[in-house]
């Protein structure tokens, strides 16, 4: 990313703002620990008050909380609305009452299909990530699935290595219905540290570049392993407000900072 | 511990770890571990099976999320070198709570809308099938029943028969459990009975089906337990250097007795109020709830 523009945001607070602008008052938000949590608390603190918050563990929140270091801490557990299991949390998903979906992901592919698995080989991989965890289970059931990913040539690739939560496979028409796919899911926006893209006709379209930050449509087009498709009428992202970002440091990043703080001064002694 | 372990866990058994990043059963696993119980097949959801997986103990893991980069963990690596790595049946999270929940009602197979299309139907074929519904005649996803032949569950408390309850998040332990076959417990308190009987709600599973319980103060350290005690060091850090994992390895199993050794251990190295100092000071209590009534009173009333 080119630094000629001085901003007082940085990539990953865009990525973050627009995360928390695609929650929608009412929504019923699943959110997997680090950008997806502090999109969700972002909206929950600002844009969306009366979104409801869903973590893998069996937690149900319709209150604010600390943002947690994990997805299950006593923070995250204190005060919800409903603590339960994952096997509920996950009905709650499948019988399509989890409308907004928000993942992260190792690669993508321009018809979304997403690899959380491995780089290479599956029998011999390169790299292995952890696999699907709920990944995949939400994809399936939410109707909208936000992604959210650091973009470069290794992520966005042609065909993933590895289809662990599949978007609309080679992009014909029917495809997810076909192979038995809850109708109407499927990921619906990607959010990028270079800009933001939603699917028409399945394809992933650039529908904005961060130009706040110095982004250029070359640059995306750079870091994109595919002949991407861009929007007839391109945007530059809509930087953060100050409200948003004051929002997001005085509510979010400095407890975040506190807890990593409190982390590092019990140094690690026997464990 | 030593006794439950040595009774009911059996080389080759699958075992089921409840605790799904609240409540593992640590202090149970690393006796697992100093008696070099092998060739388990292990199921979980977001617990720590490195120490397992690196001691050369699992033979197959069944998993949705497991840290497997071995670059980043040193007890992968040393699986690896040892050729002891475990055939990997890869799912997803509900996947994993389903198998349980087919083991835990009883049926050999759970319908699903998850999995389909994806590359882990694909690769765990074994595991995960699709077939027409008979109903809507629309394609529906199958995960086979697992029923582990020895689940461990580590509860806030019980009773000495094995009344177990647990409450803050429960991820897959009510399934996981309930579809074991042999059951042990581990408890941080073992209470009175009537404990138990004027809450019984928050029993996940009842003393018939459990066949060890075992009071284990901190029995899930450094994990954080509801109402108990919270992370401690180094809780969330994969162990990536040889040192650091032998380290912890001697200090936490092979060189004590037990795990109160190990506790005990801590204290002397980090100081008296180390493990005092993960128990939050200011607890908030629920509303109790009338639950029973005295002149509705069981045999002992």
């Amino acid at each position: 990313m080119t630094q000629e523009i001085k901003s007082n945001y940085s990539a990953s607070d865009q990525m973050v703002v627009s995360a928390a602008r695609q929650i929608r008052d009412n929504d019923v938000v699943y959110a997997g620990v680090g950008l997806p949590m502090q999109a969700a608390l972002l909206a929950k603190n600002h844009n969306a008050p009366n979104c409801t918050i869903v973590i893998e563990n069996g937690i149900v929140r319709s209150n604010l909380f600390p943002i947690p270091v994990a997805t299950d801490t006593l923070g995250s557990q204190a005060f919800a609305d409903q603590l339960s299991g994952l096997f509920h949390v996950m009905c709650l998903g499948q019988a399509g009452h989890i409308n907004t979906g928000f993942l992260g992901a190792g690669q993508i592919d321009r018809f979304g299909n997403l690899n959380d698995t491995c780089v290479g080989d599956y029998r011999k991989p390169i790299h292995r990530w952890p696999g699907s965890g709920g990944g995949d289970d939400i994809m399936s059931s939410c109707a909208r699935t936000i992604v959210i990913l650091e973009q470069d040539r290794r992520r966005f690739l042609e065909k993933v290595d590895f289809v662990t939560c599949p978007g609309y496979f080679d992009g014909q028409p029917g495809r997810r219905e076909e192979i038995g796919l809850v109708p109407n899911t499927g990921p619906t926006a990607v959010i990028t540290n270079l800009g933001i893209y939603e699917f028409e006709n399945r394809e992933m379209v650039l529908k904005s570049v961060h130009s706040g930050i110095g982004v250029t449509l070359e640059k995306v087009k750079a870091e994109t392993g595919w002949d991407l498709k861009v929007s007839l009428d391109l945007k530059a992202t809509e930087p953060p407000t100050e409200e948003e970002l004051r929002i997001f440091r005085e509510k979010i990043e400095k407890v975040r900072a506190a807890r990593a703080r409190l982390k590092g001064e019990m140094a690690p002694p026997g464990q | 511990m030593k006794e439950a372990v040595s009774k009911y866990v059996k080389s080759g058994d699958l075992l089921f770890i409840s605790g799904a990043q609240h409540g593992a059963p640590a202090a149970a696993i690393a006796e697992i571990i100093r008696q070099k119980i092998g060739h388990l097949a292990v199921i979980t959801c977001l617990t720590n099976t490195n120490y397992l997986i690196g001691e050369g103990l699992v033979d197959r893991l069944i998993t949705g999320y497991s840290l497997l980069n071995e670059s980043r963990s040193y007890g992968l690596q040393k699986a690896r070198a040892a050729n002891k790595f475990p055939a990997i049946e890869e799912s997803s999270h509900f996947a994993i709570a389903l198998m349980l929940y087919a083991g835990y009602i009883g049926v050999p197979f759970m319908p699903t809308r998850s999995l389909l299309g994806s590359d882990m139907a694909k690769y765990n074929a074994e595991n995960i099938k699709a077939i027409e519904c008979p109903f809507t005649h629309t394609r529906v996803g199958l995960v086979r029943a697992v029923v582990p032949d020895i689940g461990i569950l580590h509860v806030q408390r019980a009773d000495k028969d094995g009344n177990a309850q647990k409450w803050g998040t429960l991820g897959v332990d009510l399934e996981g459990i309930n579809a074991s076959k042999k059951v042990i417990v581990t408890a941080e308190e073992i209470v009175d009975s009537d404990v138990i009987r004027r809450d019984p709600n928050r029993t996940l599973i009842s003393s018939f089906r459990v066949n060890a319980v075992v009071e284990q103060p901190f029995g899930s350290y450094p994990g954080h337990l509801a109402g108990c005690y919270n992370d401690g060091p180094g809780a969330l850090m994969p162990v990536l250097r040889q040192a650091d994992y032998e380290t912890n390895v001697r200090e936490s199993i092979y060189g004590v007795n037990d795990w109160d050794e190990y506790l005990e251990n801590l204290k002397k190295k980090n100081g008296a109020d180390f493990l005092d100092k993960l128990r939050l000071k200011d607890p908030v209590y629920s509303e109790p709830v009338a639950s029973g009534y005295e002149t509705l009173g069981g045999s002992e009333k």
